[in-house]
């Protein structure tokens, strides 16, 4: 498969008064086309970083980031936006209080998109074109968030971070985005980095797995392989813990 | 009734009120019975009576048309000054908390080593250099005026630029000149409108002072400061041509404070 | 042990639990398991006697004495040593600019023990917490939520009441850690016996700890059974729902 998204040798340390905070300690990975990729780890393990980091919202002290092989590390996130875009965690938040759905969904698409084709994505997310008058404050949760979804796709950009995107929503809404992203990923061609600390929500989403811990890479591969076999010790507790929290 | 409905019935109230101010003094020409400048020898400090409501002064000049006229002034003046304060503070306030860096840090200091000096001492030692004029009065005040709206715009835009719709914006491919007035300025709007309100009083207060102390506007120019400083030597004469430009600035600031801290308490409900 | 009858209370204006009927064992782990809004915080609250909510009707009882008085339960007599709670959000039982310490020492005393820190350093340990020594020096303002949950989590488990009430107490946690107080919870209950009534909206760990579990939707108790009943043949269309939507590991 081909390599959509790669990181080499990632690094990011952020200041927090006096101490250091080691965010991104030689991050490498690859994003492979049409592929969803999670990201799981606990809090503060460096997965939100890793993601801002990808989408060049904040720049990495060294390493490199490449996009279809050439190299776009240091770019501005107004150029990065188009091949990549983020969803956030607290879907409210992304979207400016004052302006209704409509303007800020094509915020980020090109300009020749047409109304069908923003209603039949909308449809796909099973999302009513009359939300589209509505500021988000008026919206659910559920119905908010996936506003965010259509306006990463509508943007024409093949590659979606999600950054703890259904954390702030209850199971049976979480459970409804899911199984929206999988239902998409039939129609349209994209890839998925996923961010999230519900490691059993991955392992349903997600084709392949990495494990962080203290800003470091502990462990990659299939999410069968981390499931079934892992190796490290930490990604060993990190499973167990969530089988006896899952169902 | 909701302590909600009670308050927007306050506000509707104190807005009329001063709606009707500002609307008097606007149409001054038409209400005024007198001319505010013509003095008559046959008729000096007269008491209130129907040819003058409220009286006539020291050199026999209807108080009633020189309050009006003086309100256009002081008004007309303070609205100006707010504004221009408004828009330049805000914009410096919103260029610092969106790019920061050392313009944001520097000016941010200027603002604290101004804010450390009461307005009205600054006001009064740049008035005085100018050496009186209501343009020199607007200045001294609009010194330290932008200061708040900047601080305000700053704090709200610096917090807002960590907001996720700032990023998706970002990543939108929208230039900073479009997040700053599509998606900043709007929700900065409300909190700084608010603040627009409460400084009108202060503002008052300020260039009615200033004239007052005889660094403001200069006789003989209605505004009402000046009145009451002009009026101040025969007040055991004819109080009425004190009293009547003070109630004037009185109820004047009273309503105005009052409104603006109406709609702040609205706001944060 | 713990039985409600008839339960029904609210805030002003606004009806929260309808009608609820439970009976706990001594010793017995009880999950209850709804979702935000199901009215699963305001069953503890009612129990636990918070001055906001309002009972309107029914009774609790509590080792066969009746807690409530007039509109509220009044636990007084019970809180802390028979019934511990463990608050989902921890700042709220500490005072934040006292050390841990004099918190500790004050609790022990109030309740007629003695503070013993070889205890403490072991609840400290089993809650995933090094170093007891400067943690009990410190104040709940420097920690992080994290640790302070820990904390309470650890001196809920010092008193060790007959009843322990754990309000979402490790959905603020990491897994790992959340894991840990999983497994001396259930320590708790086989040791001192004590009786667990757990609030979740994770059916994962109801399934893996609760005796029996009790679905709550809408201010309603809309099942209650055993633990592997309710999870393999579940009977509301909620519960149903609840299930198809619970994450599974799987690959």
């Amino acid at each position: 498969m081909k390599e959509i998204l790669e990181g080499i040798h990632l690094n990011k340390i952020f200041r927090d008064g006096d101490s250091l905070v080691v965010a991104a300690n030689d991050v490498s990975f690859t994003l492979h086309e049409g592929e969803f990729l999670g990201i799981v780890g606990e809090s503060g393990c460096g997965k939100s970083t890793l993601l801002r980091l990808v989408s060049g919202l904040i720049k990495p002290d060294s390493g490199e980031l490449t996009h279809d092989g050439e190299a776009y590390t240091g770019m501005s996130p107004a150029k990065t936006g188009r091949f990549l875009q983020m969803i956030f965690q607290d879907a409210y938040a992304s979207f400016d209080p004052h302006m209704r759905m409509h303007r800020s969904i094509l915020e980020a698409a090109p300009k020749n998109v047409s109304e069908e084709e923003l209603v039949q994505l909308l449809d796909d997310l099973h999302l009513e074109a009359k939300l589209l008058e509505k500021r988000p404050g008026e919206l659910s949760g559920g119905q908010c968030q996936r506003m965010s979804i259509a306006r990463a796709i509508l943007s024409g950009a093949d590659i979606l971070l999600c950054d703890e995107i259904t954390s702030a929503l209850d199971v049976v809404t979480e459970a409804q985005i899911v199984s929206l992203l999988q239902g998409i990923r039939q129609k349209r061609e994209f890839s998925m980095m996923f961010v999230s600390h519900n490691i059993a929500l991955v392992s349903q989403l997600c084709d392949r797995m990495i494990v962080m811990h203290d800003g470091q890479i502990v462990e990659a591969g299939t999410t069968k392989e981390l499931l079934e076999n892992p190796k490290q010790e930490y990604t060993k507790k990190l499973i167990a813990s969530s089988r006896m929290q899952s169902l | 009734m909701t302590k909600r409905k009670q308050l927007l019935i306050r506000i509707i109230i104190c807005a009329t009120v001063a709606g009707l101010i500002v609307l008097a003094t606007m149409f001054a020409s038409f209400l005024a019975p007198n001319d505010p400048y013509a003095t008559s020898a046959a008729a000096i400090r007269q008491t209130p009576s129907a040819q003058y409501p409220f009286g006539t002064d020291n050199l026999g000049r209807c108080i009633f048309s020189r309050v009006l006229y003086g309100g256009r002034t002081t008004i007309g003046a303070t609205f100006l000054l707010v504004a221009i304060s408004f828009v330049v503070g805000t914009l410096i306030g919103m260029l610092c908390g969106y790019f920061g860096g050392i313009a944001d840090r520097l000016l941010m200091r200027i603002a604290d080593v101004a804010l450390a000096f009461p307005q009205m001492v600054i006001a009064i030692a740049v008035a005085g250099i100018l050496g009186g004029g209501i343009f020199g009065a607007m200045l001294a005040l609009g010194i330290t005026m932008w200061i708040s709206f900047a601080r305000l715009a700053r704090s709200h835009t610096y917090s807002m630029k960590n907001q996720s719709y700032i990023s998706a914006a970002i990543l939108a491919g929208k230039s900073n000149w479009y997040i700053i007035t599509r998606h900043i300025f709007p929700n900065l709007l409300a909190p700084l409108l608010t603040n627009g309100l409460t400084q009108i009083g202060v503002t008052m207060v300020g260039i009615s002072g200033l004239s007052f102390l005889g660094i403001g506007v200069t006789p003989p120019t209605a505004e009402w400061g000046a009145m009451i400083n002009e009026a101040r030597a025969y007040i055991q004469l004819s109080p009425w041509a004190v009293f009547f430009p003070g109630l004037a600035i009185a109820v004047t600031i009273i309503v105005f404070n009052e409104l603006g801290d109406l709609v702040m308490d609205y706001r944060e409900m | 042990m713990l039985e409600i009858k008839h339960l029904s209370a609210g805030y002003e204006g606004e009806q929260t639990l309808h009608d609820i009927n439970l009976t706990m064992q001594p010793g017995e782990i009880l999950c209850i398991v709804g979702e935000s809004g199901s009215g699963k915080s305001s069953l503890i609250r009612a129990i636990t006697g918070y001055k906001g909510l309002q009972v309107t009707e029914g009774s609790i009882c509590f080792g066969g004495q009746e807690l409530m008085r007039g509109k509220r339960a009044c636990a007084n007599g019970v809180m802390g040593r028979e019934i511990g709670l463990i608050p989902q959000n921890p700042e709220g039982s500490f005072n934040p600019i006292r050390t841990f310490e004099k918190q500790f020492r004050e609790m022990f005393a109030s309740h007629g023990m003695s503070m013993e820190e070889a205890q403490i350093e072991g609840a400290f340990e089993t809650v995933g917490l090094q170093d007891y020594k400067r943690i009990l020096k410190s104040r709940p303002y420097e920690m992080s939520g994290g640790m302070n949950q820990r904390i309470a989590i650890a001196a809920a488990m010092l008193l060790s009441p007959k009843l322990l009430i754990c309000d979402e107490a490790t959905s603020a946690l990491d897994v790992t850690t959340a894991q840990l107080v999983m497994d001396e919870l259930l320590q708790m209950r086989r040791d001192l016996g004590t009786g667990i009534l757990m609030v979740t909206h994770n059916l994962g760990i109801a399934k893996h700890m609760a005796d029996r579990i009790a679905i709550m939707y809408q201010g309603e108790l809309v099942e209650i059974g055993p633990c592997q009943d309710v999870i393999d043949h579940p009977q509301h269309a909620y519960t149903k729902q609840l299930l198809e939507s619970a994450p599974r590991m799987s690959a």
